[in-house]
C-alpha cells in the first residue's frame, strides 16, 4: 500500500483510538465483535459497488435488489406463508434474482445507452415492485434453521454472517487483483477510450460488473433475512447512499479508476466504528446525525490530501 | 408538429369542443355542490365512489387499513379504489389532483397525508371540487377542520397516551424497578415526540424504574437491531426492558436480544402488528398498543358515505368531532387472541355511530 492509500486506515486508527481512551465500554472485546458483526450488511453491499465505481458508474439499486431477495429467500426457505424448503437452494435463487436484476442494469446502461444513475435507480424500483407482489400484504418469517442460525451462531467469536461478509471482502480482492473482469474495471474507470480503441469490446465487461454487484446485494439481501428472522420490502433501505459513503471514505473515487474492495472495507469499518462510538460514548440522538456527517466530510478531506490534485471530485 | 389532413383537423375541433362543454357541465354540478351545503345534493348509495390512500401495501398496518376499506365498501355493495404513493408527498399529491379531476360529487375520500404539510392542499383541493374528505394521523395544528365544508373530520391517536401505556406496561413487567433503554421513532415527527412524551411521564409515575439511554432508530427494523446491539454491549445485565417507539423497532430490538442470547428483557412496542402479535402470543414481546387500522380504513369511508348520502349533515357533526382522538388499546397476553384476527364489526360504521370511539377532541 502506497502512501498516498494510507490515510483512511490511519483515520480508521485515529477514531477508534480515540473512542477507547473516551469510553470504557467502547474497548471490551465484546463491542468489537459487535461493530465487527454490525459492519457485515453494508460490508458486502459495499464490495458490490466498489466495483462499480471503479468503473466510474454510480450503482443505486441496492434497496430494490436487496428487497427483491430477502423477500424470495424468504419465501423459498422454511417459512410461515408457503410449504416451501429449499435452504441453500433458495439462497442461491435469491442471491441469483439479485444477479438478474444487476444484469438488468448493466444492459440497460449498455443497450440503451442511459446514464448507470437513471438505469439503476430505474432497476431499484423494478425490484421494490417484484418484492412488494410478492409481499402481497403479508410478512413472510423464516422458519429455516440454517438460514436463521448465520446470524445467531458463533465461530471464533464473530456470528456467521461476519465470516460470510469476510469471504466477500476476500472473493472481491480476488476478483479485482486476478481476473480480468476486476482489471478491466479499473482500466474502465481509468481511460474507457484508451480501451476500447485497443480493440477490448468493453460492454460486456460493464454488463458483468452490474450483474456482479448485483450478485452481492442479493445475498446482502438474505443477510438481513436471516439477521430479522423475517423478508422485509424495507430490507436494504439508506443501503445505496450508506455502500457509497463508505467506499468514498474508503478512498474509492466516484470517478473511477482508483481504490478497491479493501479500501471500501476500511470505510465500511469507519462508518461502523463512527455510528458505534457516538452511541457508546453518550452523544445525544438528537445531535448524532450531524456529528456524524462532519466527521466524516473531515477524515475524507484528511484521507484525500495527499492525492488532492488527482481528485476531481472536489470540483 | 403540424396536420396537413382537413379530418385531423375537424376531428380535434370537435375533441376540444366536447372537452370544453363536459368541463362546463361538470364545473356546474361542482359547484352546486360546494356552496349548496351537502344535503342538498345528496348521492344515491350506489354512485358513491370510495377511495382509500395510505403510503404502501408493503407495511402491514396499512394493508390493513386499505383491507378495512374493502370490507366497509363491501358492506355497502360498493368497491374501495385503493392507492398507494410510497411515502413520497409529490406522488400523493399528484394522484390527489387526478382524483379531483374527475367526477367528484359523490367521491369520498380517506387519506393518510404523508406530513403535517401535506394535509392542508389535499384539504384546499377537496374543497374546491366538493368531494367529501376524512384524514387520518397528521394535520398542522393550527388547520382547523372546522374552517371547510367539505373536510369533513380527521382523526387521530394521542400519542403520550400510548407512549405511557406502554411504558406502564414495560414497569410493570420488570416488576417496578430496574434500566431500561428507548428506541425512539424518526426524531422530527410529531409521533416520535409524543410517544417519548408518554415515555418521561410513565417514568415519573415510575420512580424506581431508570432511563439507561435513548437512541433512534427511525421507526425501522433494520436500524434497532443495530442499535440494540450497541446499547446491549453498552449497559449489558442493567438492561431489563426496551421501549421502542413503534412494533418495527421492538421485532428488531427482539432479534438483537436474541443474537446476544438474552431472554431476562421485556420489550413494547407501538401499532400492533401482526409480527408483534405473534410475539405476544409467544412471551416473548410483553405489549403493544393498536389504533385498529382495519378500523381505520373503515371508519374514514363510513363518514364521507354517511354524509354524501345525506344520512349525516355536516353541520350536525359535534365540533369535538371534527378533529378527534380515537381509541386506541393495549395489547397483552391476557387479550392477544382479540386481536390476532383482524377483522371490521359491522356495527362500528352505522351512521349515527361514526364517533364511537372518540376520546375527545384534538386540544
Amino acid at each position: 500500500m502506497s502512501l498516498r492509500d494510507a490515510g483512511p486506515p490511519i483515520a480508521l486508527v485515529v477514531i477508534f483510538g480515540i473512542f477507547a481512551v473516551l469510553s470504557p465500554d467502547f474497548r471490551t472485546v465484546g463491542n468489537v465483535q459487535n461493530i465487527m458483526d454490525a459492519a457485515a450488511v453494508l460490508a458486502v453491499v459495499t464490495c458490490g459497488i466498489t466495483f462499480v465505481l471503479m468503473m466510474g458508474s454510480i450503482d443505486l439499486s441496492a434497496p430494490g435488489v436487496m428487497g427483491a431477495s430477502a423477500i424470495a429467500v424468504a419465501l423459498l426457505v422454511a417459512n410461515n406463508r408457503n410449504g416451501n424448503d429449499l435452504g441453500l437452494l433458495g439462497v442461491l435463487v435469491a442471491i441469483g434474482l439479485g444477479a438478474a436484476l444487476g444484469c438488468l442494469s448493466g444492459v440497460a446502461l449498455v443497450g440503451l445507452k442511459v446514464p448507470s444513475f437513471m438505469t439503476t435507480l430505474g432497476v431499484s424500483a423494478v425490484g421494490l415492485g417484484i418484492a412488494t407482489l410478492m409481499f402481497s400484504g403479508v410478512q413472510p418469517n423464516i422458519s429455516d434453521e440454517m438460514l436463521h442460525g448465520w446470524a445467531v451462531n458463533r465461530f471464533l467469536g464473530l456470528a456467521y454472517l461476519t465470516w460470510i461478509a469476510m469471504g466477500c471482502v476476500l472473493v472481491g480482492w480476488l476478483i479485482q487483483r486476478y481476473s480480468r473482469l476486476g482489471r478491466y474495471a479499473y482500466a474502465i474507470g481509468g481511460a474507457e477510450e484508451v480501451l476500447a480503441l485497443s480493440g477490448v469490446r468493453v460492454a460486456p465487461f460493464k454488463v458483468a460488473v452490474f450483474t456482479l454487484a448485483g450478485s452481492f446485494y442479493g445475498l446482502a439481501g438474505v443477510m438481513v433475512t436471516s439477521q430479522l428472522s423475517a423478508g422485509l420490502v424495507q430490507a436494504g433501505k439508506g443501503y445505496d447512499f450508506a455502500a457509497i459513503t463508505a467506499a468514498v471514505v474508503g478512498g474509492t473515487l466516484l470517478t473511477g479508476g482508483r481504490g478497491g474492495v479493501l479500501h471500501s472495507a476500511v470505510g465500511v469499518l469507519l462508518v461502523i466504528v463512527l455510528t458505534n462510538g457516538l452511541v457508546q460514548i453518550g452523544v445525544s440522538p438528537y445531535w448524532q446525525g450531524g456529528v456524524q456527517g462532519l466527521i466524516v466530510v473531515a477524515a475524507v478531506s484528511a484521507a484525500v490530501i495527499p492525492q488532492r490534485r488527482r481528485n476531481q471530485v472536489t470540483k | 408538429m403540424k396536420f396537413t389532413s382537413r379530418p385531423t383537423a375537424v376531428v380535434l375541433g370537435l375533441t376540444l369542443a366536447a372537452a370544453a362543454l363536459a368541463g362546463c357541465s361538470e364545473e356546474a354540478s361542482g359547484g352546486g355542490g360546494t356552496d349548496g351545503g351537502s344535503e342538498a345534493s345528496a348521492c344515491a348509495p350506489e354512485d358513491v365512489t370510495l377511495v382509500g390512500q395510505v403510503r404502501n401495501e408493503s407495511n402491514p398496518y396499512e394493508a390493513s387499513w386499505l383491507d378495512g376499506g374493502d370490507a366497509f365498501a363491501e358492506q355497502m355493495g360498493l368497491e374501495q379504489q385503493r392507492l398507494t404513493y410510497d411515502g413520497d408527498s409529490t406522488k400523493q399529491q399528484e394522484q390527489i389532483t387526478q382524483l379531483l379531476a374527475g367526477n367528484t360529487d359523490c367521491l369520498v375520500m380517506n387519506i393518510l397525508p404523508n406530513g403535517d404539510s401535506d394535509t392542508l392542499p389535499i384539504v384546499e383541493g377537496a374543497q374546491e371540487a366538493g368531494a367529501f374528505l376524512v384524514t387520518q394521523w397528521n394535520k398542522p395544528s393550527d388547520v382547523n377542520v372546522e374552517d371547510y365544508s367539505q373536510w369533513l373530520s380527521h382523526i387521530t391517536y394521542d400519542g403520550v397516551d400510548s407512549g405511557q401505556q406502554i411504558g406502564d406496561a414495560l414497569a410493570e413487567a420488570i416488576g417496578g424497578s430496574g434500566g431500561i433503554i428507548a428506541l425512539q421513532g424518526i426524531l422530527d415527527t410529531g409521533a416520535a415526540k409524543d410517544r417519548f412524551a408518554g415515555l418521561e411521564a410513565s417514568l415519573e409515575a415510575n420512580p424506581e424504574v431508570e432511563l439507561l439511554d435513548q437512541q433512534t432508530a427511525n421507526f425501522s427494523r433494520d436500524e434497532a437491531l443495530a442499535v440494540t446491539k450497541t446499547l446491549l454491549t453498552k449497559h449489558g445485565d442493567k438492561v431489563k426492558g426496551i421501549w421502542a417507539a413503534n412494533d418495527d423497532m421492538a421485532l428488531g430490538a427482539l432479534a438483537a436480544l436474541e443474537q446476544a442470547g438474552r431472554t431476562d428483557v421485556a420489550v413494547v412496542g407501538i401499532d400492533a402488528v401482526p409480527d408483534a402479535l405473534t410475539a405476544i402470543e409467544d412471551g416473548t414481546m410483553t405489549a403493544t398498543v393498536s389504533s385498529d387500522g382495519p378500523w381505520q380504513g373503515g371508519i374514514g369511508l363510513a363518514i364521507g358515505y354517511c354524509v354524501a348520502t345525506g344520512e349525516l349533515s355536516v353541520d350536525d357533526i359535534a365540533a369535538e368531532d371534527r378533529a378527534w382522538f380515537a381509541e386506541q388499546f393495549l395489547i397483552t397476553a391476557d387479550n392477544v387472541a382479540d386481536f390476532s384476527a383482524p377483522a371490521v364489526d359491522e356495527a362500528d360504521f352505522a351512521c349515527d355511530n361514526v364517533f364511537s370511539r372518540s376520546q375527545g377532541a384534538i386540544s
